[in-house]
């Protein structure tokens, strides 16, 4: 879904770069009063993970292919969207910048789809669902519908742009992004997280059990 | 949360990204991603060569994670590059923004 600099004329582009930006910068602060040393070898793996595996495309038949995004993923680890759009930044600007992956002028509207949307709706969702459903469906649905609603925004600014028609942008992308969600996102995702929750339960508790009494702590403080 | 076993993911990640980049270029589906597929479905012909001839605004040392004349293993070392990359920007973020413990 990485938008290349000649599918949005840079008038447009700029605006996207320009609402992405308080988002960049909110993801740096929460860097900033979140990260400790402990955390930052399990967000650097993370990250690197997730630049290789948008390298690795699953075909979805129809002559299409997607991969994973990961927003969510690292969301739902650290108990915080803003660790998704922080690492989905990151993996952009060096794929935008070293390897035409994506254009260095669409980078924001690149930002803006796979990190910031996929990246809140994955999360909020997974949060809304973990108590009802459990920590694997909601990883699965929550990755699913981030990924989805993200590509419908997608297409909405293509149709903005004037590159794609409306109708049949959202349902061409609708159609390659829910079926790219359920394999190369939700699937990978629920995987991880699962694998995540069986050899390091710590990292998943913390989020919700240690951040609230830290809370606690400082509302007293 | 303790700080072995932290740099136990940290090892397990990396070896993952790795053996993912060796393997992408060889697994990975060459089919173009949704978009692009969108793209070619239900633009016009004229629009889409129009676009494709557009060159990138800012032009990348390793287009679509390949370096000229290596072939397969110039993809395997595009991609672990592209990779160590997104390690180190990550742990030199980490450690300008992180708290001291």
């Amino acid at each position: 879904m990485h938008i290349p600099d000649s599918f949005i004329p840079l008038s447009q582009a700029v605006i996207y770069w320009i609402i992405a930006l308080p988002f960049i910068i909110t993801s740096m602060k929460w860097a900033k009063n979140e990260l400790d040393e402990m955390k930052v070898p399990i967000l650097a793996a993370l990250a690197a993970g997730i630049f290789a595996i948008q390298a690795m495309n699953i075909p979805i038949g129809m002559g299409t292919s997607g991969h994973m995004v990961g927003a969510a993923l690292v969301a739902i680890v650290f108990g915080s969207p803003w660790a998704g759009v922080l690492v989905l930044t990151l993996v952009l600007i060096v794929q935008g910048f070293a390897f035409g992956d994506g254009g260095v002028t669409t980078m924001g509207a690149n930002i803006l789809n796979m990190g910031v949307i996929s990246g809140f709706i994955g999360y909020y969702t997974y949060v809304a669902l973990r108590k009802s459903v459990g920590t694997s469906i909601a990883s699965f649905g929550g990755a699913w519908l981030g990924l989805f609603i993200s590509a419908v925004v997608c297409a909405v600014e293509m149709w903005i742009a004037g590159t794609f028609p409306l109708v049949p942008g959202l349902v061409a992308m609708g159609t390659y992004h829910l079926i790219i969600g359920f394999i190369g996102e939700g699937l990978i995702t629920s995987i991880v997280i699962m694998a995540i929750a069986k050899s390091r339960p710590d990292l998943l508790e913390d989020n919700f059990t240690a951040r609230s009494e830290k809370n606690k702590k400082e509302t007293h403080a | 949360m303790s700080g072995k076993s932290n740099v136990k993911f940290f090892y397990v990640g990396i070896a993952i990204a790795l053996l993912l980049a060796i393997l992408a270029p060889f697994l990975a589906s060459s089919d173009p991603d949704g978009l692009e597929s969108a793209a070619g479905g239900i633009v016009e012909e004229s629009k889409i060569s129009q676009i494709e001839a557009t060159e990138p605004v800012v032009s990348s040392p390793m287009p679509d994670y390949s370096i000229e004349g290596l072939g397969k293993g110039g993809e395997v070392a595009a991609i672990a590059v592209g990779t160590l990359a997104v390690l180190a920007i990550s742990l030199g973020l980490g450690k300008v923004f992180s708290k001291k413990i």
